[in-house]
């Protein structure tokens, strides 16, 4: 029988850190984000300042929205889509910056660049007062901390059984998952985490204004203007044979129901202005690497 | 080779917790708690043999017995049986004692039970009983006690249930002999097992338990064992659920069926499509419910809030949800409330636990809004800070 996952409280360095997955075997088997400080994530709690949700990628209106979520640690994303109308409305409500706690299913995209973008695809969302997100921020810190002593502990008796442990308090899940980042994170430097914690400390101070939200870089206005000038290295017949591929690209994405721009259909509309498929593949890698374009489905490009 | 007389000596009888898987014979003295008769047939030839199995127990643990070509008359539950000769043989993890042509079974008397004096057995801090547990001593307060009226066969019998606990935690009891409990006593109980209620430990006492009075300085008092602090969800799936258990953690989510919902006037159960399992076609009566699915990041539990937990969490009376519905008919409204005005909320909820495949569910007896106004320690938090990473 499947159990609930529960919500892993974690901070945005930490959850932004996690880079490896563990994917279940069989049917309806659930896939867990595993992090170096031994959370294993299916669910998360994620406390800070929200910014106002906006839609990404796809044409006004189209369900597919994401907000920035940041703590004194760093910032994460998070999303809601056509299939999490709840979430959607909550997103949509939120529309000041402020404080909120948000739980959602732990997202991993990995990039063709091999980079894995992780984001928090939201359940539910509550607006903060102060206190509240002191709270939330002290329980997050509390159990980050009390990872980070397991896995410590792990590292220097590995032959201690998960009885010892758990009779000591420790949840038996919270062993199997540092264990797990164990063999996934053999050489993490824990030391590093040290900063953004020390900031949580100084956050929670009863001074400190909760944290500012990051500007939101990322996120993403839909424009069909020409893309922003790449890098400067590149040429200018470069630059015309990338805004050429990319009318075609906003030409099959308005065309199509789902949004997105079939890769095959592109290249071979690019082959009809006389751009080879060799061309059109390495045009494609340096709009993505530009972070103009993006493929979040294999063969499925849109605007990034 | 087996001895050619088999001991007889008491003193060489082993105790039931003592027993461990060997090759020899061995003496013991026990009561039969619970006995069948069984016939199989041998694949072979067809031949069909007898065998009686089920428990034995000295007070000290218990084990399953199966004795071969048992006696005609076979042997009544309660008797007191001395063995000889017996085999320890271990099935699926646990040990067992076998009888057969060997072995001499004979009729002993309560008397030559082991005595169990307190001191002989293992004091043990309540939180750490387990169902089937046995052969121990706690040193406990009565919480609370009542009494209850129960029919046993055709037997009308009075049971005493109630609390107790220790500065480990709490747990339900119930005893079968009046020991004249009172709310607030110190008792050292010995003799007693630990059996399943609902998937959670509850301590047994029958007539073999003794109970005596003791000082209790060393207990934490009647209040404080009634108000005991939080335990973390992972830590009540593992001991499988208990009595006044308190928990605190965020509502992360609501499940099905949550809102308004319709009950048998008979027999209360929910009905479906205006059908109750039981009594078929009935006029529901209209009442609120959230199952609320309480999260402390290290487990999660479904709280079963009944409708005046429900209509304090949820801002409206029956009534006033009802009103509503006359004038926008969307039940779902009523469950997307619910979960808008809980989502979030960091509730502690003191209730019964118990546990299935579905996880930990708490029947609450109170919910509150807990307390967020108070400031962390940020002291403490810096402290350990630099302790973990130094």
């Amino acid at each position: 029988m499947s159990r609930r996952e529960p919500a892993w409280r974690v901070l945005a360095v930490e959850f932004n850190a996690a880079v490896e997955e563990e994917k279940g075997a069989g049917e309806k088997a659930a896939s867990y984000l595993l992090s170096p400080l031994g959370a294993r994530m299916s669910r998360v709690l994620v406390a800070g300042t929200l910014t106002p949700a906006e839609p990404v990628g796809r044409p006004e209106g189209a369900p597919f929205l994401r907000a920035r979520l940041a703590d004194p640690t760093g910032t994460v994303s998070v999303t809601a889509g056509s299939f999490q109308p709840r979430a959607m409305a909550l997103l949509r409500a939120h529309a000041e910056p402020g404080l909120a706690l948000v739980v959602g299913r732990v997202n991993l995209f990995r990039g063709r660049d091999g980079n894995a973008y992780v984001s928090v695809r939201a359940e539910g969302l509550r607006s903060l007062r102060v206190e509240a997100y002191r709270a939330q921020l002290a329980e997050t810190l509390r159990h980050t901390l009390d990872r980070i002593d397991l896995v410590r502990r792990l590292a220097a008796a590995p032959s201690e059984t998960d009885a010892a442990i758990v009779a000591d308090g420790v949840p038996a899940a919270w062993v199997r998952a540092a264990r797990a980042s164990k063999l996934r994170y053999p050489a993490v430097d824990a030391t590093r985490f040290r900063t953004p914690l020390t900031s949580v400390v100084a956050a929670l101070g009863p001074t400190t204004p909760p944290a500012r939200p990051e500007p939101s870089r990322g996120s993403v206005r839909i424009t069909r203007s020409p893309p922003p000038a790449p890098a400067a290295a590149r040429s200018a017949a470069e630059q015309a044979e990338a805004s050429a591929f990319l009318d075609v690209i906003d030409g099959l994405a308005e065309g199509s129901i789902d949004g997105y721009a079939d890769l095959r259909d592109a290249v071979r509309a690019a082959a009809g202005r006389g751009v080879t498929a060799e061309r059109a593949e390495e045009l494609l890698n340096f709009l993505e690497e530009d972070g103009v374009l993006e493929e979040p489905i294999v063969g499925k490009l849109r605007r990034a | 080779m087996m001895p050619e007389n088999p001991p007889t000596d008491p003193a060489s009888e082993v105790r039931l917790k003592d027993l461990r898987a060997t090759d020899g014979g061995i003496a013991l003295i026990a009561r039969v708690v619970s006995v069948a008769r069984r016939e199989i047939t041998r694949k072979t030839d067809g031949g069909r043999r007898t065998l009686l199995s089920g428990l034995l127990s000295d007070g000290t643990a218990s084990v399953r017995f199966t004795w071969w070509d048992p006696p005609p008359e076979g042997i009544e539950r309660g008797t007191v049986v001395r063995v000889a000769n017996a085999k320890v043989r271990e099935f699926r993890g646990r040990l067992e004692v076998t009888f057969d042509w060997k072995s001499r079974v004979a009729e002993g008397s309560a008397l030559e039970l082991p005595t169990m004096s307190s001191e002989d057995l293992p004091l043990r801090p309540v939180a750490s009983l387990r169902p089937r547990d046995e052969g121990l001593r706690v040193e406990a307060r009565v919480v609370r006690v009542g009494e209850k009226n129960v029919t046993v066969g055709d037997e009308r019998r009075v049971v005493h249930e109630g609390v107790l606990g220790d500065a480990s935690g709490v747990l339900a009891f119930s005893s079968w002999t009046d020991f004249r409990m009172k709310a607030g006593e110190a008792l050292r109980i010995s003799g007693g097992y630990v059996g399943s209620f609902r998937g959670r430990p509850q301590l047994v006492l029958d007539e073999r338990a003794q109970v005596e009075r003791i000082s209790g300085t060393n207990l934490p008092p009647s209040d404080a064992l009634a108000n005991s602090p939080p335990r973390s969800l992972a830590e009540v799936e593992a001991s499988g659920g208990g009595v006044d258990v308190c928990v605190e953690g965020l509502v992360v989510g609501l499940s099905p069926p949550s809102g308004i919902v319709y009950r048998c006037p008979t027999c209360r159960r929910q009905t479906q499509q205006g059908l109750c399992r039981l009594h078929g076609r009935v006029d529901g009566e209209a009442d609120l419910r959230a199952r609320l699915v309480l999260d402390d990041g290290t487990g999660s539990a479904t709280i079963q809030a009944g409708r005046a937990d429900a209509e304090a969490l949820g801002g409206h009376t029956l009534e006033e949800w009802l009103e509503k519905l006359r004038s926008q008919p969307d039940a779902s409204r009523v469950e997307e409330e619910l979960f808008e005005r809980t989502f979030g909320e960091r509730l502690r909820v003191r209730g019964d636990a118990s546990v299935d495949d579905f996880g930990v569910s708490v029947y609450p007896t109170k919910i509150e809004r807990a307390a967020a106004a108070t400031s962390p320690d940020v002291g403490e938090l810096g402290h350990r800070l630099l302790k973990v990473l130094p």
